[in-house]
Formats: structure tokens, sequence, C-alpha cells
């Protein structure tokens, strides 16, 4: 009913609307932009380092005389896809146990919660620090550590929203009539859902990104000279001052995706 | 009223700050206090002119007075002896004997250090003012080996009962007066000090700030009046900036290719030169550091008197004469471009470690130059202790590091170290020369002015022709100064600050 | 009083429960770490320059890295037990000595960017809330937006830089100096605060279209003293449950800004102490981290069975 409502208001429809394009545009970014931007992202030119925006380079070059452009366009794909693996790994353990608990309830419940609450006095980042460096610059350990870390969230969320929407009269009047969990879980329960997932998932991406930068920053996370936003703004953070255009060009990019995922998200 | 001034007398209502007769000079540098133990944090002491060592070193390397003011040698050369300042004492007010400095020393042996390696046979005090050092061979550059930081003189008030030091109780200039480790330590003027005319400077705050962004950033505004290493990048904004001068001075470090010469390839010499030709060292040099005069013509920057050879042919870029270095050695290029020799390819891991921010990039364009003429190499980004780890083991292929030639500060300590005839973990892998063992020998020995810098030029020559490990680029110290200082040196050696030798402008 | 026994009952349990598994699974951790452990201690210790085998093998030697495991492990134990946290390996100082130090160096820059937060959150919340879809709450969510895409080492460069180039002034590298906390606790919190800002803003709308606030409209209370009385109450449930838990993230996300702003905190001992594996440092650091959340959490309990009587059943 919310979601049909938005298209029918005006307002809330030109609020879709932006937030859609916003979205649309960088996923384009990193869809198209790898195929239309033809230049190789790790070709160097030591003699033109740091150049101004030009008609080879739309954006300039990096302190290797790398485009710009091309590294962020390729970095597009690879930043979200790696944002989009992280909130993954992180959302299928937290929703499948979320909603576990919530329908089994009793010593389950009890017992997931409390594990959830234990690892959640787990210190983060110590977790991460120590998973990252089992095997630094590798994928693998990076996910492992954020899927770790973030999943809890995830699990908390969906147990909390299905045992309200489970407590509906709508839900009781489904069992009475005997209908099978999985009914039940798609009819009256996932539609409430959605939208929680949607605003967990947009932060989600936008934390994971910026993790996997803040590791590559304490020399944690992934190695140049892979084209990621997080590593590129790392790697132009020295030449600020001559390269301004090539340290934002990352946060733009994200802003642009967060917002958009913001904005079709608010309810 | 600037905001500044608002900023500081906000602060001042608050009682975070108290009006002093004298500001603190400020130096912001990168190294942390990681352990108040000489021989690992040692430095931060010495450099601050709170600890002392027996000698210090001049601008060319030549031993100076330091805590011990006069020293003779035996006429066999086997036997030094050090005579201590007059009335020396340390900031608890308690004298400086021989028996403590002998026991500093003996400490030093026992830790891994420069001095662990020297011939040292007895240290022991003779008189009270004298500490009396034998060697089994004669082993000239002892006083250098003295003047590094690890054999740097403490009271016995600076240890704790088992023996580790907890407090700095030295004998120089300055006196802690406040110790925050790891990143911060205050000190003032040690009254007590007779080494020479009185410091002009009475107070200094040491801050260790890791990133060179803040650095530079501190410098800029006046928050560090003394700021070391920068980036090239952040130098040349502080240039324009008004009352900052910026100062780079050529130090003992090179960037060096260090090769496996047990890999076939790199046993061949025309394949080590290869490699070298292939580099564009002035490319480097500009683009990256900044600086064309950094590009290494041969080993030794020329800073380093005697060792660097003014007339030795320069080390060259010439992808074309690297080609044919190759073909003579039996390398041909396949359809790629890839040069094979009995159906294996010319390849590589070139390992680099990023503790040094240019030492990437200087990896990349290796990389990119290499392939050029079709030899190609992996890189691998690991943790530094990955070089010596991979020499012992023997999986290092390649490897490019910054090396440091004033461990201690004469080079024959690192040299010997790198060059010995079983190579070394910073130095010749797979390769070892008779005649450079002999000559680095010799150098040990003779104290004759004009012999030791014929053996110095000896040196600089077999390297050039044999290229056991290939020079990139010499490093360049850069360090910011407000202009409110007067007499700002630096010490390319790295031994000290200077700050007792400054003043403030006004 | 039964429901506070309980809470906190449970929540000693689960402090005991998780210094065992801490201590273990960083033991475990610890030891999978690649790279030889006396290299690296050598390396830390004694500088790129001067790390050579010789060097590790009398760091071996030293600290008997080479004995077993098991042995390591139940040493560390009988003497964590017996109240010793034992020395750092890398610069020889008691363990508690440095954590003390570092961890409050932490925590003042962790409270004064929760205080930021607690401070301007309500008030832009509040703001936003009153009218949803108004000015203040598009550029609200705008602000929360771009905080969160705006990496806190950028972010902390940009307000370095603006300091210098408008003031031509910098508080930073000064601990004794209470100004330096300033920058830091910026970077730190402005995002705390243009998220709560966010929680807050939504607790205020739902309490707005909430039966008991159009109840209380009806029994004659004027907008505002309805607001007065019921919005600040029900707002700051979900306020207070947001940051606790993001005050447990901020004392993890300090490791970027202390090291942008050469903060000595526990963050930056902790990415030292794991690259030089450091053990007995990154244990008792992972144990007291933990016990401190849990504590944390213990104290939020608290809070919110003041706040909310609903949950004091």
């Amino acid at each position: 009913m919310r979601r049909a409502s938005a298209f029918i208001e005006d307002k809330r429809s030109r609020g879709v609307w932006l937030g859609g394009a916003l979205v649309a545009l960088v996923v384009l970014t990193a869809l198209v932009g790898p195929v239309v931007v033809t230049a190789d992202p790790n070709r160097q030119d030591l003699l033109h380092v740091l150049a101004a925006p030009s008609r080879e380079a739309l954006l300039g070059t990096d302190h290797l005389g790398r485009s710009v452009l091309a590294r962020l366009v390729h970095a597009a794909r690879l930043s979200l896809s790696l944002g989009a693996m992280a909130v993954a790994t992180a959302a299928l353990p937290g929703i499948g146990l979320g909603l576990a608990t919530a329908f089994a309830g009793g010593w389950t419940d009890r017992l997931l919660t409390s594990l959830a609450d234990a690892i959640l006095a787990v210190p983060g980042l110590i977790l991460v620090l120590l998973i990252a460096a089992l095997s630094p610059g590798a994928f693998w350990p990076l996910f492992l550590g954020l899927s770790l870390t973030q999943w809890v969230e995830w699990f908390r969320m969906t147990r909390a929203a299905s045992r309200s929407a489970l407590a509906s009269p709508a839900v009781e009047a489904a069992r009475l009539l005997g209908f099978s969990p999985w009914h039940i879980l798609r009819r009256h329960v996932f539609p409430d859902l959605l939208p929680l997932f949607g605003t967990l998932g947009a932060f989600g991406l936008g934390s994971a990104v910026l993790a996997l930068g803040a590791l590559g920053f304490i020399g944690f996370g992934l190695r140049p000279p892979t084209p990621e936003w997080g590593l590129m703004m790392v790697e132009m953070l020295p030449y600020w001052n001559e390269a301004p255009l090539a340290l934002l060009m990352p946060p733009v990019c994200l802003l642009t995706l967060i917002l958009g995922l913001q904005i079709l998200a608010r309810r | 009223m600037t905001p500044r001034d608002l900023f500081c007398t906000i602060a001042m209502l608050l009682g975070a700050t108290t009006a002093l007769a004298q500001e603190p000079l400020r130096v912001v540098t990168p190294f942390e206090i990681a352990s108040l133990e000489p021989s690992r944090g040692g430095f931060n002491f010495t450099r601050m002119e709170v600890a002392e060592t027996l000698v210090g070193a001049d601008d060319e390397g030549r031993a100076v007075p330091g805590l011990s003011t006069a020293w003779t040698l035996s006429d066999d050369r086997l036997t030094w002896r050090f005579t201590l300042r007059a009335r020396a004492k340390f900031h608890d007010d308690t004298p400086v004997t021989a028996e403590i400095v002998a026991q500093c020393l003996e400490r030093a042996r026992s830790q891994p250090g420069p001095l662990k390696d020297a011939p040292l046979t007895e240290i022991r005090a003779v008189a009270p003012d004298v500490v009396e050092i034998a060697t089994s061979t004669p082993f000239m550059p002892l006083p250098a080996f003295l003047a590094e930081s690890s054999s740097q003189i403490l009271a016995p008030s600076s240890y704790d009962e088992t023996g580790a030091v907890r407090r700095i109780i030295g004998s120089g200039p300055y006196r802690i007066t406040s110790l925050e480790p790891p990143l911060r330590f205050e000190v003032e003027r040690f009254e007590g000090w007779t080494g020479g005319a009185k410091p002009a400077i009475e107070r200094a705050i040491y801050q260790a700030v890791g990133r060179k962004e803040t650095r530079a950033l501190m410098a800029e505004s006046g928050q560090a009046d003394l700021a070391f290493t920068l980036d090239p990048a952040g130098t040349d904004r502080l240039r324009r900036a008004a009352g900052v001068a910026v100062t780079t001075k050529s130090i003992p470090r090179v960037i060096t290719l260090k090769l496996n010469a047990h890999l076939p390839a790199f046993a061949d010499v025309r394949v080590r030169r290869a490699v070298s030709l292939a580099l564009d060292r002035e490319g480097i040099a500009s683009a990256i550091l900044r600086s064309p005069e950094a590009a290494a013509t041969q080993f030794f920057p020329p800073t380093m008197v005697g060792w660097h050879v003014p007339g030795l042919a320069p080390l060259r870029h010439d992808p074309a004469e690297a080609r044919r270095l190759l073909a003579e050695a039996g390398w041909a290029p396949d359809a790629q471009g890839q040069l094979v020799k009995d159906g294996k390819p010319l390849h590589a891991t070139l390992r680099s470690y990023a503790v040094r921010p240019e030492l990437p990039v200087v990896a990349a364009a290796i990389q990119a130059a290499e392939r050029d003429i079709g030899i190609d190499l992996d890189i691998a980004m690991m943790n530094s202790s990955d070089i010596p780890a991979g020499h012992r083991d023997g999986t290092l292929e390649m490897g490019l590091i910054a090396r440091n030639f004033s461990l201690v500060p004469d080079p024959i300590g690192t040299m010997l170290a790198d060059f010995g005839p079983h190579g070394g973990d910073w130095g010749a892998m797979g390769w070892a020369s008779p005649q450079l063992t002999e000559t680095l020998q010799a150098l040990q020995e003779t104290d004759a002015a004009q012999t030791r810098a014929a053996l110095r030029g000896r040196v600089s020559e077999i390297l050039q022709t044999e290229l056991p490990v290939i020079p990139v680029a010499w490093y360049e110290l850069r360090v910011a100064a407000s202009k409110r200082l007067d007499g700002v040196s630096i010490d390319p050696f790295e031994l000290s600050y200077r700050i007792s030798r400054m003043r403030w402008a006004d | 009083m039964g429901r506070l026994a309980a809470v906190l009952g449970q929540r000693l349990v689960q402090a005991v429960t998780v210094a065992v598994v801490v201590s273990l699974l960083s033991f475990a951790l610890v030891q999978l770490l690649p790279g030889d452990q006396a290299l690296l201690i050598a390396q830390r210790r004694y500088g790129d320059d001067r790390v050579t085998t010789a060097a590790a093998e009398a760091v071996r030697a030293e600290l008997g890295l080479d004995r077993p495991l098991a042995l390591q492990l139940a040493e560390w134990i009988g003497q964590t037990v017996s109240g010793d946290l034992g020395r750092s390996l890398l610069s020889g100082a008691p363990v508690w000595e440095e954590i003390r130090d570092q961890l409050g160096a932490t925590l003042t820059l962790a409270g004064a960017a929760l205080g930021l937060a607690l401070l301007l959150g309500p008030v832009f919340g509040g703001l936003a809330g009153l009218r949803p879809g108004g000015l203040a709450d598009r550029t609200g969510m705008a602000a929360a937006a771009a905080f969160r895409a705006v990496p806190s080492f950028v972010l902390g460069l940009v307000l370095m830089v603006g300091c210098t180039v408008l003031f031509g002034w910098l508080p930073v590298g000064d601990s004794s100096d209470g100004l330096s906390l300033l920058l830091p606790a910026l970077t730190l919190g402005l995002g705390l605060a243009a998220t709560s800002a966010r929680i807050a803003r939504d607790g205020v709308v739902a309490t707005l279209r909430s039966p008991f606030f159009a109840f209380a409209r009806l029994k004659g209370l004027s907008r505002t003293a309805a607001i007065l009385r019921h919005v600040p109450r029900n707002a700051a449930v979900p306020l207070i449950a947001y940051l606790a838990v993001s005050f447990a993230f901020l004392i993890e996300g300090v490791v970027v800004v202390e090291q942008i702003f050469a903060w000595p905190g526990i963050g930056h001992a902790l990415t030292h102490a794991i690259e030089g594996r450091d053990v007995p440092m990154i244990q008792a650091t992972a144990l007291t981290l933990s016990l401190f959340l849990v504590l944390l959490n213990a104290l939020t309990d608290l809070a919110l069975l003041l706040v909310d009587p609903r949950r004091r059943g």
C-alpha cells in the first residue's frame, strides 16, 4: 500500500525519480563506463603526472600520469561490486538467522540473541584488523571481517521487525488457516521488511566502500595499483593541493550513490 | 584581533596554556618513541640532545668530541682510550664516570645493533675518566660506531630493577621534563651541561606525526618550527608559504634494486647491466622525487666525499644497449616481446615495502621500464622485514629498497654488512668479490687519509662495473624551518636535530 | 529493582564469556598471521634499516618464541589471571601502562565526538522533524549523506587545510592543549551528529503522528506544550540506543583519525601491535576493549531503563 501511494502522491514520486536517477547514474557508470572510456587505468606516463584536465584525460592525470577518469569508472565497477558483496555477506546470515529466531522463538531465540550480543561486545576493530592481516591485499579477509562485524546489525533489525510483523492479527489468522510458514513469510513479513532492507543496504554499501578505504589508509586494505575508490583517495591524499579534483571525485560518486539510495529508501 | 588571538585568549581563559618566558621550539618528525631502549627508540633522545654518545660526527662524517673530548690509539692500533669531558654530569646531578660508560657500551654490545658486529674484545674503565676499548683487529671506524645512538650513555637511574630503561637520564644540553610515549616529549635546557656554550633555545617539544600531509600543514601554519621528512608535493606548497624556509639536504641513503644473483639470469653481469640501462633515472627523479639531481649516476651521492668518484662513467639510460646486452647473453624476444632463453621467460617478482611512500611509485615506474626491454616483473608490496626474510630463505628475486649508509656515520659499517663475502640481508645476494672484500678489509685497518680515499674510490668502481645491487636514486631530506629561527642546519647523518645551535631571531 | 539486578547479572555473565572468547580468539588469530614473528618484531623494534636475520634470531632467543604454542598460551593465561598483563614485546614497557594512557586518550576523543553529536543531533533533528520535507529536513538529509560519503581521512584533511588557510593556525599535535581535541573531535563527530540528527528527526516525526500526541492536543494542550511534554522523551529512546552502538563504533573509528591528527590512542597502538606481532599488547588491548564494551552496554541498559518506563516491567 505504502509503496503504491508513493507513486500516486506527486511530491513523493518526484523523490523516487530523483533518487532513481542518481543511483542509475552511478550504476551506469560502473556498467558502461569501462566500455566507453577506453584508456587503460593502469597505464603510466611519468612525463605527464598530475596534469590538468585535457582532451586525452578529461579529469586530468594522477601522480603516475594515469587517467583519473579511466580509473574512476573502473573503480566504480570494483567498488560497487565489493560493496554489494560485503553487504550480501553480512545481510544473508543476518536476515536468515533473524527470521529463524523470530519464527522459532524460545531457546533458539535466546541462544542466538545472546550470541549476537556477545559478538557485538567483541571489538570489531580487532577482528577486522586481525583478519585483514591474515592475507594482506586479498579480498576474502576483508569480506569476512566486514561481514563478521556487520551481520549482527542485520540480525537484530530483522528479528525486531519480523517479530512485530508476526504479531499482527493478519498473521495470526493465516496461521489458524493453516498456511505454511513460507507463505506467511512471503505474504506478510517480507513486504514489511523490504524498506528496512533498503535502508540498511544503502548505508551498508556506503560504509563498506569507506571501510575498504580506511583499511587501505592504515595499510591493511587492498594494494595498489587496483583501481578502487577508497584506494584512489588514499593514493591521491598527498597531492590534495595539486590535484584536488582527483581526490574529490571518488567521494562525489559515493555521495551521489548514497544520496540517491537514501531518497529512494525514505518512507 | 585575529582568529588566532581569539582562540589563544579563549584557551588562556580556559587555563589550557600558561604564560612563559620563552616559547618552546616545536620539532615535528615521523619518528615515534617506540621504546626507551637505546637500541630501539634511542635515536630520538640523541637527536634531541638529551642523551650523548662518546663521539659525534661532522657533516663529512669525521669524528668530533662528544661526551669524550679526546681519544688516543695505541701503536699496534688495537687499543683505544677515550677521555671523558671534565665535570660531565647526568641530569640527576650524578657524575658521568668511566665505569658507567663502560657498562652502557657493554649493554649496547649485547643488543642487536652495529656495535654487536664490531671486533671488540674488551671495554673497561682504566681511570675515573678514561675508558679503554680493545679490538681484536685494527678497527679504524670505531669512533663512528660509538657515535651511533644505541651507544648512548645513560645514568644508572634510568633503569628499573629488571634492567629495562624506564627514564632517560642523559648528560646532554637538554633534559626531559615530560615524557609521553609514543608521540611526544618535552625538554628544557640543562644548566649543568659542560660540553660547550649555553644553548640559546630554552625549551623544546618533540612531537611525532605520522602523516606527511599533517606535518606540512603544521609547518605552514606555524604549529611546527622544525618539520622533518616532508614529501616533494608538500614541499612545493611550503616553498610558497610565508614564514617558512624549506631546506633539502642530500643524505647517505640510496634507493637500490637488490638482485638475487643465485638466479641464473641475474648471475650474468650483462643481464644486471641491461636491467640498469633500462631505467630512466632522470625521469624517475624528476617526475616522482621531483629533484633531477636525485638520479643516481653511481652508487654513492656526491655528499659522501671520497666514496663518490667524480670521474666515474655515469650509469646511463639506454634501452637499445640493454637489448643488445640481453641478446648477447642469449635472451631473445618471443612474439609478445617477452624475453626467453631455453624456453624460460625472463621473469621476476619485485618485492618492496610501502613504509617509504615513494617506493611503490618507483617500483611501478621500474616495472614499466623493464617491460619495455622484455623483462616481466610482478610487484609485491610487503613488509620491510620480507626483504631479509627473502634473502635468508632464498625466495627473494628482486627487491626495491631504500638503504641507509649512515647507520653509523662512516658508511664502512653498512658496507661491511652488505657486501661481505656472504652478501648481506640488505646488500648483495649470491654475489661476492674477493677484491671488494679485500678493499673493505684494508679500509677498516688503515688510517692514512690518502690510502683511505683511494680504497673508497676502488669500492665505488667495483660496484659500478659489477652492479650486484643497482642504484636508482639518491635520497634527499626535506626540512621546513620557521623563519623565526636562526642558525638552522641539517645533519646529513641524522645524528642530531641541532637545536642547541639555533636561536630565536627576535 | 529485580529487573535491574537481572540486567546487571546478565551483563556480568557476558563479560566473563566475552573475556574468555576474545582472549582465545585473538591468540589463535595472531598465530595464524603470516610472516615470521621474530622478524616482524625486529622490524618494529629496530626499524627498517636495521632489521636483519641476526636481529630476528636475537629477538627469538630473548622472547622464547620457539617454545610450544600451548606453553606460551598457558603462561599468558596464568599471568593474566594473576593480574599481570606482561610487557610489550616492542617497547618493553608494561602493557597495562601503555593501554591505560592510550585508552584514556581514545576515550577523551570519542567522548568529545559523542558530546558534539548529542549537542547538534537533537537540535537539528528536532528542527527537521517539526517540518518534515522542509528546508531543514532536506539540508539535514543531504548533510547526513555527505558525511557518509566522505571518508574521515579526507574530511580531516579538509578541516586542517581550512583551518590553516582561513586562520593561519592549526591546533594539532599538542595533547596538553585542549584545543588540539577540536579538529579530531569534529572529524569524528560531524558524521555521527548528522546521523543522530536523522534519528532524532524520525523520532520526532513518529511522535507527532502518534495517537497519544493527538490525544494530548485533544485534551487541550497547545502544540508547543504537547511537543515539549511528549517529544523529547519519546525521541530520546532510539537516539540513546543508536549513540550507544555508535560509541562502540567510535572507539573503533578512531584509528584513521588518530593517525591523521597524531593522537596517541588505542587504535594507533593496535595497528602497530598487529604489524609488529606484539602478542601481549594485542591480547590485552582486545581484552580491555571488549570488557569496556560490555560495561558500555550495561550503562546503556541502565539509561534506557531510566528513560523508558515500559522497560521496567
